[in-house]
């Protein structure tokens, strides 16, 4: 069980970690753009 | 500028709507999964190693297509979800060769095997590696991603070696050979099916996240390059 758990964990983890510094990177760039452009819909 | 087109920017909204959809019934389907008769709990690490491998397939065939719309229109956007395919892809690949071994030392008793497939896999992997450092490190310039869109053409051959090694090895390696139609027990095909569909819908929110992130960083440096832009941009506000 300890396998089956370390293989769902390691995936979970990273694809999580993964999401949060795009996410993060994202909200930098939308931040740092000029006032008055259009902003993302996304 | 938007990060995404329209289109682009709703799909990637509907596909992380269904991820967390798809979550519940993943681990849900994944917990009631039967057990193996022969490796017992173990198996079900089934429903994610393969998943992955689907994933890093998807992820540089798409670097490799999109390498290739590149050279062809000249169009930056093509090139940008390249590299997005790339990194998405490589990420996938490093959790197939992660979970793979954790599955190998519990069935074979050892974490790693120079048999073909993974030694082909590993080979695969670097290959994407070194397609990132090229655009790290490189100029970031047409030269760097005109090469950059031959090297992802020619490193997408590998894949299908990655998938028929077995086959060309006569199946004399430990890995065992690809899934086929009736190979899963009874009610595994489920949660197999389920693992996939979750994993390729995460894919492509990843791909779509990814590839407007790389959209809006090359937007802020034009915006940087080209001050008559931005003083523009300054009197229109």
């Amino acid at each position: 069980m300890s396998y089956v758990i370390a293989a769902y964990g390691v995936t979970a983890l990273t694809l999580g970690g993964y999401a949060l510094y795009l996410l993060r990177a994202r909200a930098r760039e939308q931040k740092t753009r000029e006032p008055g452009q259009e902003t993302n819909n996304g | 500028m938007n990060g995404l087109g329209p289109v682009a920017s709703k799909v990637r909204t509907a596909s992380g709507a269904l991820l967390g959809l798809l979550l519940i019934a993943y681990a849900w389907t994944v917990a009631n999964a039967p057990v193996d008769s022969v490796q017992g709990v173990i198996q079900k690490i089934l429903y994610v190693h393969p998943p992955l491998a689907y994933g890093a397939y998807l992820g540089f065939v798409i670097t490799a297509i999109c390498g290739a719309l590149y050279l062809w229109k000249d169009d930056e956007r093509w090139d940008r979800l390249a590299i997005a395919g790339a990194e998405v892809g490589v990420i996938f690949c490093t959790l197939m060769i992660v979970t793979g071994p954790i599955w190998a030392k519990g069935t074979w008793g050892k974490w790693w095997s120079w048999d073909p497939r993974l030694t082909v896999t590993l080979l695969l992997w670097f290959v994407y590696l070194a397609y990132l450092l090229l655009r790290s490190f490189g100029d970031g310039g047409a030269r760097t991603a005109r090469f950059a869109a031959v090297y992802g053409l020619v490193g997408v051959a590998l894949i299908p070696l990655n998938y028929f090694v077995i086959e060309i090895f006569g199946g004399r390696g430990m890995h065992p050979e690809n899934l086929e139609r009736g190979s899963l027990g009874d009610g595994m095909g489920l949660p197999f099916l389920v693992g996939n569909l979750t994993l390729f819908v995460a894919f492509c929110w990843f791909v779509l996240l990814r590839w407007e992130l790389e959209n809006l960083r090359a937007a802020s440096l034009l915006r940087a390059a080209d001050p008559l832009a931005r003083a523009r941009e300054e009197i229109a506000t």
